[in-house]
């Protein structure tokens, strides 16, 4: 990925820093070495940045795993997608003859209802199938729902006579087990509180970490809440990034303000500087998130007309448009990168007004701001992004995971071929990066990559082959590309001189390989600060 | 049972000063305010008692809670607190979720007690057809009980007029009520806490209450199921607020409530003695002779 010097044989690396790149010839120059051959056989890439994970959703691999596609566990190996009701139900069979107290309640994660769109939804009776004694509590993939047991209600004292809007009931108005939203999630206090605990485990930051390393990522944009300003959190994290065995460097990127935080954004600004004084390699800082909308299979994006295709309109906005520039521009000023998540265009034409706003108060114009998720970003934002400098963060991973459903029911086929257009981001001249969103869909760049080259989906569709890339283009979006969004092009995202020997080592050549292929190529590890971590399994 | 409200409204729309009137006149009760910025809250100092960075103490027993550690934690903790207090009262964000956060006031501790949204008089309307808050700023007006139509000095009284019919014909459900500065009398907005409450001391040292005008209604003989549903349906929307407690025959007692159009009858743990209810209206609409007449048509004394 680096330009001037696009292929070499070797690389020189001292003391966690690369020297050069080239023949050893080159490269004896700068003095005594070892030699060391583990990679004679393999192909060295810049490591991968994951421009947008949540890195604590690590505690979500700590319970049995439902979704409806196959995801790759921390130990190297597959938890395979549930693709029916019955194979949901055995599958929780088979996790609760694992837990030896008859009391403990099961967790199990990752169902997504909108995989099975011709069943009567999932109920309690489904679940009791599996136990009419242990509590059991089925968060879905959305985080917004749960499908629990009669044993779970029952623990709770949930009962038919509570009359919250958000508990699903059959025909006759008993309770089936669905809870939708938060008001009805919390009555079942029991489940949801230890859901919330996974993700505030010390266990869930380090099994990221083995997720990323299997995959090859040497660095993960974390795009994720604000527990990190907790001094105990933060203490947590630092202890785990400056750990020698924790494979990752994290750019944590903090959201100062969901609905119900403080408005005083001087002063979070100021928690943000006051961060960055105590970064390190492992730990850094670069910027804040602020979530503007909802998203597009919720139905809770905010569309520009003609709106959704079918469904209803939930659109849901998190900020208020006359203060969002009052939000943004004590951090703008402080110099703090800007990630700004718009699942729908018309909360981007907002991000957009806004950023231009931003540069008439302040002229600060290699800001790199970025629209994350920018899904249905149109050819007209595109041309104003350019000019603007902002960059954008495409999900390309939901034109796998959710494209016919896109193309099918929320934005129909026009929109969905356009859905996270890469190809039109090049032509216009936006910088661009690629993502997973992990949790929300699984973490892996190579798959990423995949997706942002063959635009393929479940069913077999081509979704909108205009906007394919090369798989060079798709690599320099999960490299070097997601690298200058973090202001950190200058230190990770190639393989140049006086940067980190930050590593992937794959088993094939990504640019070489058949592009259907870019996704099965194996990933021997990787290499982070001229340190080696073999992937699992 | 602790009641529940929430108030919402876009930005601007006056929250914060409906929400300082309400702290200052807490009719003796222990309200708990949930809000998301001190900053924005002015509260007497002669008021505060004690302070710390997530709650202020007043010397009236109220108290504010910030929701910086997240809106369910706080209630949480409010709800399992020594001595909880007997309304919680949920400041909502300009762009917050209403009838999601509303829906809290279900859970098993609490009671609903209204939805209250505050809209600008001069701007309401032009944020309902916004471009980016029109859906918010609709989706919050329609799950409210109650309007409180704000500014109204601020605007002619045509304006008035026509945001009203625009409000009703968009929004049926929600009874509204005009205010200026954000005064409304508490009864109306928190409802009515003294079972022989009089215009009087609905809410003294304000002059917004000589709008209002309430009936009660009082018999020491049971009632049937029937006759009260009757009762309660027959309300109309000339009645902003109601409330009351029956024992009906065969042994039962029940609470009932209507806020705007929200009818509710529950049972009620503890002993009631024939039937109570106290209802406000504007005065010269609420029907006082009409109340009377239904009241002695449902509910007549026996032989």
């Amino acid at each position: 990925m680096n330009p001037s010097n696009p292929l070499a044989t070797h690389i020189a690396v001292r003391d966690g820093m690369i020297l050069g790149a080239g023949s050893l010839p080159e490269l004896e120059g700068w003095g005594e070495y070892t030699l060391d051959e583990t990679f004679a056989d393999k192909v060295i890439l810049p490591g991968f940045v994951e421009a947008h994970a949540h890195v604590m959703t690590g505690g979500m691999m700590l319970h049995p795993y439902l979704g409806f596609f196959d995801r790759p566990t921390a130990d190297g190996g597959v938890a395979p997608g549930i693709k029916s009701y019955n194979q949901l139900i055995e599958a929780l069979i088979a996790e609760d003859a694992k837990l030896e107290d008859p009391g403990q309640q099961l967790i199990a994660v990752g169902f997504d209802p909108i995989y099975f769109p011709d069943q009567p939804r999932l109920t309690r009776h489904h679940l009791d199938q599996v136990s009419r004694t242990r509590p059991i509590y089925l968060h879905h993939a959305s985080g917004h729902l749960a499908t629990v047991n009669t044993a779970m209600l029952e623990a709770n004292n949930v009962s038919a006579s509570l009359r919250v809007d958000g508990l699903g009931r059959d025909d006759a108005g008993e309770l089936d087990g669905e809870l939708r939203e938060f008001a009805a999630m919390a009555l079942c206090k029991t489940g949801t509180r230890e859901v919330q605990y996974s993700n505030s485990r010390e266990e869930a930051l380090r099994d990221f970490g083995a997720l990323a390393c299997n995959a090859g990522i040497t660095t993960c944009t974390d795009l994720a809440g604000s527990a990190i300003l907790a001094p105990k959190v933060l203490q947590m994290w630092h202890k785990v990034t400056g750990d020698d065995a924790f494979p990752m460097r994290i750019a944590q990127y903090n959201i100062p303000a969901m609905p119900g935080n403080t408005t005083d954004f001087d002063a979070v600004a100021n928690q943000f500087i006051q961060l960055r004084r105590e970064q390190t390699d492992k730990l850094r800082f670069p910027g804040v998130k602020f979530v503007l909308d909802g998203s597009i299979q919720g139905f809770s994006a905010l569309l520009n007309p003609p709106g959704y295709f079918k469904g209803e309109d939930h659109g849901q906005l998190l900020a208020v448009p006359e203060q969002l520039m009052d939000w943004l521009l004590p951090f703008h000023k402080a110099g703090l990168n800007i990630h700004m998540h718009c699942n729908g265009n018309k909360t981007q034409d907002l991000a957009i007004e806004t950023v231009a706003q931003l540069i008439r108060a302040d002229p600060w114009l290699d800001h790199r701001h970025t629209i994350t998720h920018a899904q249905l970003t149109t050819q007209a934002q595109l041309r104003k992004m350019a000019r603007l400098g902002l960059c954008a963060n495409f999900f390309t991973n939901h034109i796998w995971y959710w494209g016919d459903q896109h193309y099918d029911i929320t934005v129909g086929p026009e929109r969905a071929n356009a859905l996270e257009p890469c190809a039109s981001a090049i032509r216009e001249g936006v910088s661009f990066s690629i993502h997973s969103d992990a949790g929300v869909t699984p973490l892996g760049s190579l798959h990423t990559m995949w997706c942002a080259v063959n635009r393929l989906t479940p069913s077999g569709r081509v979704l909108g082959a205009t906007e394919k890339i090369s798989a060079a283009q798709a690599l320099r979006a999960v490299t070097i590309d997601a690298a200058y969004q973090l202001h950190l092009d200058d230190e990770i995202g190639s393989l140049e001189a006086g940067k980190q020997a930050d590593f992937a080592v794959l088993e094939e050549d990504p640019l070489a390989v058949d592009p259907l292929h870019l996704r099965d190529i194996k990933v021997w590890g990787t290499v982070l600060g001229g340190r080696q971590y073999k992937a699992a399994g | 049972m602790i009641l529940f409200t929430v108030i919402g409204g876009y930005l601007g729309a006056g929250k914060t000063t409906l929400l300082n009137n309400i702290l200052q006149n807490s009719q003796d009760r222990r309200i708990a305010l949930l809000i998301n910025d001190f900053g924005e809250i002015n509260i007497d100092a002669g008021l505060i008692k004690s302070q710390t960075e997530a709650q202020i103490n007043l010397t009236n027993g109220c108290v504010c809670c910030s929701l910086s550690d997240g809106f369910h934690e706080a209630i949480e903790q409010l709800a399992s607190a020594s001595f909880p207090p007997q309304h919680i009262i949920v400041e909502a964000s300009g762009v917050a979720d209403i009838f999601n956060l509303s829906q809290y006031g279900y859970s098993p501790q609490m009671t609903l007690d209204g939805v209250v949204i505050v809209a600008d008089a001069e701007t309401v309307v032009a944020k309902a057809n916004d471009k980016y808050v029109a859906q918010t700023v609709r989706r919050q007006l329609a799950a409210a009980d109650l309007i409180v139509l704000n500014k109204i000095d601020l605007v002619t009284r045509d304006k008035v007029k026509d945001v009203t019919k625009w409000l009703t014909e968009n929004f049926p459900a929600a009874t509204i009520i005009e205010a200026e500065a954000g005064r409304v009398p508490s009864a109306l907005l928190l409802g009515i806490h003294d079972k022989h409450a009089d215009p009087g001391n609905l809410d003294p040292g304000h002059h917004a209450h000589e709008q209002y005008s309430t009936w009660h209604f009082h018999s020491g003989h049971t009632v049937t199921n029937n006759s009260l549903t009757e009762f309660v349906a027959q309300l109309d929307e000339s009645v902003v607020r109601a409330k009351g407690f029956a024992l009906l025959e065969g042994g039962t007692c029940v609470q009932f409530q209507l806020v705007g159009s929200r009818r509710e009858i529950s049972p009620y743990p503890s002993p009631a003695e024939g039937i109570s209810v106290v209802a406000i209206g504007l005065r010269g609409v609420l029907d006082l002779a009409a109340l009377d007449k239904l009241a002695d048509e449902l509910f007549p004394e026996p032989g």
